[in-house]
């Protein structure tokens, strides 16, 4: 019975240190988004870079890539691929973030939440415009040496799930080709 | 000659469900959708009916809809929303009351009551005091009573929707308890469009912008949200990618 308690407190507190870690995390990197997003000042390819720093610095970019066009077609394709594809879907990544948070001009991100499922970190948090003001979900992983973002939800729209669903659309449309997808986000 | 067009639409309705069983691909209807695979057999149709809502969207709705939110004060713009919310209280409670939601269907009558009797529906005291608003619809309901989604579908000038949910937004216009007593109801229908547009101008605007494929990327939306109002766990079940080291 007393080593039970002591393992259920130990997972416990284990949790509460992880969330806490992670909460600490998300102010920090949040606070410095809006940063981004507040200071315009400079030139369009400097803004651009900052974002660029910020998307490779805190996001699982490959896992994002690679989950967005399925195993199947990442165990079939060459290195070379691999890499062409991946370089276009930072691009992608990138102009994705840089145009919805300059058509945005949020004002504040809060914390409300962390939860824990499957070893992935479910942040809640608000994110308010000038005139209203969203839930914003960040499902994060833990890579042991830092915290990396996989998803991002407004209210309930899924990054990842919304880009799986037109990037298969691509794919069937093309036959599979991973070259043809590598065209046509690269249009964005 | 209205009633039985009533009779006539309802009828449509409900053969369209039976339809929607017979030719529907999924298989949990929990879930209401594969995510990969949204059953979609008219996508040429529903493509070309996207294009032609876009233009009447930019000839006609999108100018009303920006010349509004740039003329109207905030306040102004939320009392005109929790207008139209507040009209749908009774039909909510109804739907509630199909699903066995009955804790629910009393806390919408509660809203209702509030809200009409402080200030018309305009200001949402009942959040304010503990009673929040819980969206549903009978498109809903029928997806909790086991009807699949069926066929996606475009619908001019409406938007996505699909065969189901369609058919609970036709039975719920002539069953609404509220609207059906109201005069000039098909104005307040028009209003109520307008005013849904307004809410998700922001979202199109972005979905304008930030899109490979629009079509797609409107019919995912649809679909994460209907299903976000069927599954308690939404957020925590989305599904995630495979860990790759960085």
């Amino acid at each position: 019975m007393k080593i039970l308690l002591i393992l259920i407190t130990t997972i416990f507190s284990f949790s509460a240190t992880q969330a806490s870690e992670v909460s600490e995390w998300f102010e920090k990197e949040s606070s410095q988004f809006l940063e981004i997003i507040s200071n315009n000042e400079g030139t369009e390819s400097e803004n651009y870079e900052k974002y660029k720093y910020f998307v490779n610095k805190n996001f699982a970019i490959k896992s994002i890539a690679y989950g967005l066009i399925g195993e199947k077609l990442v165990n079939n394709s060459s290195e070379i691929e691999l890499s062409e594809y991946l370089n276009a879907f930072t691009d992608y990544l990138i102009k994705t973030i840089y145009k919805l948070a300059n058509s945005n001009s949020s004002s504040s991100i809060v914390l409300q939440d962390v939860d824990i499922k499957d070893d992935i970190f479910i942040i809640k948090s608000e994110i308010s415009y000038k005139k209203s003001s969203a839930n914003l979900y960040w499902k994060v992983i833990d890579t042991g040496t830092s915290f990396k973002i996989i998803d991002v939800i407004v209210e309930n729209t899924s990054y990842f799930v919304t880009k799986k669903s037109e990037f298969n659309k691509i794919l069937r449309k093309n036959k599979g080709s991973l070259e043809a997808l590598v065209k046509e986000i690269q249009k964005i | 000659m209205k009633r039985n067009l009533k009779v006539i639409l309802i009828l449509i309705s409900v053969s369209f469900l039976k339809i929607t069983s017979l030719y529907s691909n999924e298989q949990i209807f929990e879930s209401g959708v594969s995510y990969d695979e949204i059953y979609d057999p008219i996508e040429p149709i529903n493509r070309l009916v996207l294009n032609f809502n876009f233009f009447i969207d930019d000839i006609a709705i999108r100018p009303i809809v920006k010349t509004y939110r740039f003329i109207a004060p905030e306040p102004v713009e939320k009392g005109v929303s929790n207008f139209f919310s507040n009209l749908k209280e009774p039909i909510r409670t109804v739907s509630f009351i199909l699903q066995g939601e009955f804790y629910k269907s009393f806390n919408s009558v509660g809203r209702f009551t509030i809200n009409t009797l402080t200030s018309l529906g305009t200001f949402d005291l009942a959040s304010k005091v503990g009673m929040e608003k819980n969206e549903t619809d009978l498109g809903i309901t029928l997806a909790k009573g086991g009807v699949s989604s069926g066929p996606y579908i475009v619908i001019p000038i409406i938007g996505p929707s699909n065969v189901r949910d369609f058919s609970g937004d036709v039975i719920e216009y002539f069953v609404d308890p509220l609207s059906n007593n109201l005069p000039n109801r098909e104005y307040i229908a028009i209003g109520n469009g307008l005013n849904e547009r307004v809410e998700i101008d922001e979202q199109i605007d972005k979905v304008r912008d930030v899109s490979s494929d629009r079509y797609e990327m409107i019919k995912s939306i649809y679909y994460q949200n209907r299903n976000a109002q069927l599954e308690e766990e939404y957020i925590q079940n989305l599904p995630v990618p495979k860990i790759y080291i960085e």
